[in-house]
């Protein structure tokens, strides 16, 4: 006996307000140009294709999340839009620019924790502005600023240790912010991080996304996560790292927690899970062998 | 000079050959009457009559030997003895009333005859614990046997050996430690050396230190340069490798070029753990000094310990044994206390007295300063 499953409108469907907001968001400039990106390492077991073929583009303040089972290459994909590793074959374009290796235009959030723990808060936020010419007095100013904004002018001081892990993530923001770059690349920023913060820090990055000219191209695991935040979501799937699908969320901007449970919502994170975990039909799950040792009772389960 | 003195050398010894019977003899019997003027030094010792560097001085002991004979002194010898004394004087004084060494008897002198007290006197290898306090204080303050082997001086002597080994071993091998550490260049340029080096003790260099360097202070420093120089690069390179590359990632994706991944994080980046390797290996040091010491001319406070060891006084050995340990563990503490004053960004093991020092050491950094100065002075309104 199943359950019944809610009925969803398809995930294409969209309203007449999103389909206009897409269609403008479209005529924008391409800020970032991805052009079958092939990614091959070879190991002493001979060679694995990581990414293959992959093209895309992000268009000017879009928020684009890339989703996909683990291990199909989205760390890669935003180390080498980073300029940290090298493409096999294929361009990455900024602003219609061709790019190789790391440059201030392309922010990057990672994963664990990089702030530099012997800069406080100020000085780590001040860095990249300093690596990239700024006098003292112009970098702390500027520094305040995207501090501020990030609502931490009362920790300028600190030193990284005495933060707690969604501050640390909220300097990193503001330390990527600080440049200026044209993208922010964010690699699972918050996966770290306990569901409630995880949760703060995702309506804090949508306000800071709203009140600053920025791209985002976001890496993430969580559907809701990918769902809640995009324009568009973008899968891979893996071995070989490929794009699968280029899905357009369908529910309507500015974002807010309460359209978790919209049928917009929903039917978006239904098409992402199908586009993930293909092989899996409804009410089925792998099993596991049973144990031996442990008599189950009927009355369990 | 030196080859009139070798002219001189060959002809005393053709001299010898013309009679080499007589020449023989008399100077063997020249060196067995030494041997009984030196009979004297225990008693000359234990009355205070010389002192103990003057152990082999024939001049001072012939001078206790006129006294004795001439009644000035006594210490309560045997009437046997002190009749020995008086014959031996005699022919002595016949022959030279002060000491030369060429112009001194050759005839057979009288031996004295052993006298003593019946208590036989064995070393003692383990003082209790109270004398050994009672001799250090005697010893620190300068009021011991030890005459002009003064512990202070010797122990500044220490100091600076290993203070000087240590910054030139720091000054040379941190830098080639950062290069191999952050270039795999360089460490597959240098480390296999280093490595096998590693396994050559340096105290077996010791011989050629002092043909290189002399008997005096430079073999010293040199070993103790030597022994720590190995450890420190291999030490310090891979705390280097150590650092988080993730950081690496960060500061490159902030418009950091190579120069300043170096200068702007790598080395801050290992300054915490660099500062605790320095520590480590600043005990190592202390071990290659006290074999350093002992190389050419003995200096420092293993001079102490070796000649009053070796003449089993013991309860001079262990308080210096005992401030050696003090130093290094009082110097170790001192350090970590530190490490939390100038790392206060660290996150543990920092003591409220290292972040209160260092709360106050971050007000007079030069960036606050120049803010302080910038900073317009608050006129109050009257």
């Amino acid at each position: 006996m199943t359950a019944p499953v809610l009925e969803l409108p398809p995930y294409t469907r969209q309203s007449p307000e999103v389909e206009a907001r897409f269609h403008k968001l479209k005529k924008r400039p391409v800020t970032l140009d991805v052009n079958r990106l092939t990614k091959v390492f070879s190991t002493p077991q001979g060679e694995v294709t990581a990414l293959e073929n992959v093209s895309f583009a992000l268009h000017r303040r879009e928020f684009m999340c890339v989703i996909g089972a683990s291990g199909c290459g989205k760390s890669t994909l935003v180390r080498i839009l980073a300029g940290l590793e090298s493409a096999s074959a294929g361009e990455v374009l900024v602003g219609g620019e061709s790019v190789s290796g790391p440059g201030p235009d392309r922010g990057m959030v990672f994963q664990g924790y990089t702030l530099f723990p012997w800069l406080t808060v100020k000085q780590n936020v001040m860095f990249g502005l300093k690596m990239t010419g700024h006098s003292e007095a112009t970098a702390e100013s500027e520094a305040m600023q995207w501090i501020e904004l990030v609502g931490l002018a009362s920790s300028a001081e600190v030193y990284p240790h005495q933060l707690s892990g969604g501050m640390k993530q909220r300097v990193a923001i503001a330390r990527a912010l600080a440049n200026q770059p044209r993208i922010l690349l964010m690699d699972e920023p918050f996966g770290a991080l306990d569901a409630q913060t995880r949760a703060q820090m995702q309506s804090y990055l949508l306000q800071i996304w709203r009140q600053v000219d920025i791209t985002i191209l976001f890496i993430t695991h969580d559907l809701d996560e990918a769902v809640y935040l995009s324009d568009r979501v973008l899968v891979l799937d893996s071995d070989p790292g490929r794009v699968g699908e280029l899905i357009e969320v369908p529910v309507p901007q500015p974002r807010n927690p309460r359209q978790f449970l919209t049928p917009e919502f929903l039917s978006a994170k239904k098409r992402l899970e199908e586009l993930i975990h293909p092989q899996q039909r409804d009410g089925e799950e792998d099993r596991l062998p049973m144990l031996r040792m442990t008599k189950v009772g009927d009355d369990v389960v | 000079m030196e080859e009139a003195r070798f002219e001189a050398f060959r002809a005393a010894v053709r001299q010898d050959n013309t009679d080499p019977q007589a020449a023989e003899t008399a100077a063997a019997g020249r060196r067995a009457n030494k041997r009984i003027l030196r009979g004297i030094t225990p008693l000359a010792l234990a009355e205070n009559w010389i002192t103990p560097e003057q152990e082999k001085d024939y001049a001072a002991l012939y001078t206790v030997w006129q006294r004795i004979a001439l009644g000035e002194l006594s210490g309560g010898l045997s009437q046997e003895n002190l009749g020995i004394v008086s014959k031996n004087w005699a022919d002595m004084s016949a022959v030279s009333p002060s000491y030369n060494s060429r112009n001194f008897p050759s005839e057979p002198l009288l031996k004295l005859i052993p006298e003593g007290k019946s208590e036989v006197k064995r070393p003692v290898f383990l003082p209790a614990p109270h004398e050994i306090i009672a001799r250090a204080s005697e010893d620190f303050r300068g009021q011991s046997e030890l005459g002009d082997l003064n512990v202070w001086g010797r122990y500044l002597v220490s100091i600076r050996t290993i203070a000087g080994g240590f910054l030139l071993v720091c000054l040379v091998g941190v830098p080639i430690a950062l290069l191999c550490g952050t270039f795999s260049f360089f460490s597959r340029l240098i480390e296999p050396f280093v490595d096998f080096f590693r396994y050559m003790p340096a105290p077996a260099f010791g011989t050629l230190l002092i043909a290189l360097f002399g008997i005096y202070d430079a073999p010293k420093l040199a070993l103790v340069f030597l022994g720590t120089l190995p450890q420190l690069i291999l030490m310090v390179a891979n705390t280097t490798r150590m650092l988080d590359t993730s950081l690496l990632d960060a500061a490159q994706t902030l418009g950091a070029n190579r120069k300043q991944l170096v200068t702007r994080v790598v080395i801050p980046g290992i300054l915490p753990n660099l500062y605790n390797d320095i520590r480590i290996l600043l005990g190592w040091a202390w071990t290659w000094l006290i074999i350093a010491e002992l190389l050419g001319v003995k200096a420092g406070l293993t001079e102490i310990i070796d000649t009053q060891g070796r003449r089993f006084h013991f309860d001079h050995v262990y308080p210096i044994i005992l401030l050696i340990g003090l130093t290094g563990f009082l110097t170790d503490q001192f350090l970590a206390w530190f490490r939390g004053v100038i790392f206060p960004y660290t996150e543990q093991g920092i003591s409220a007295s290292a972040r209160s020092a260092a709360r106050v050491l971050s007000k007079v950094s030069p960036l606050r300063l120049k803010r302080a100065l910038r900073a317009k002075p608050v006129t109050v309104a009257t």
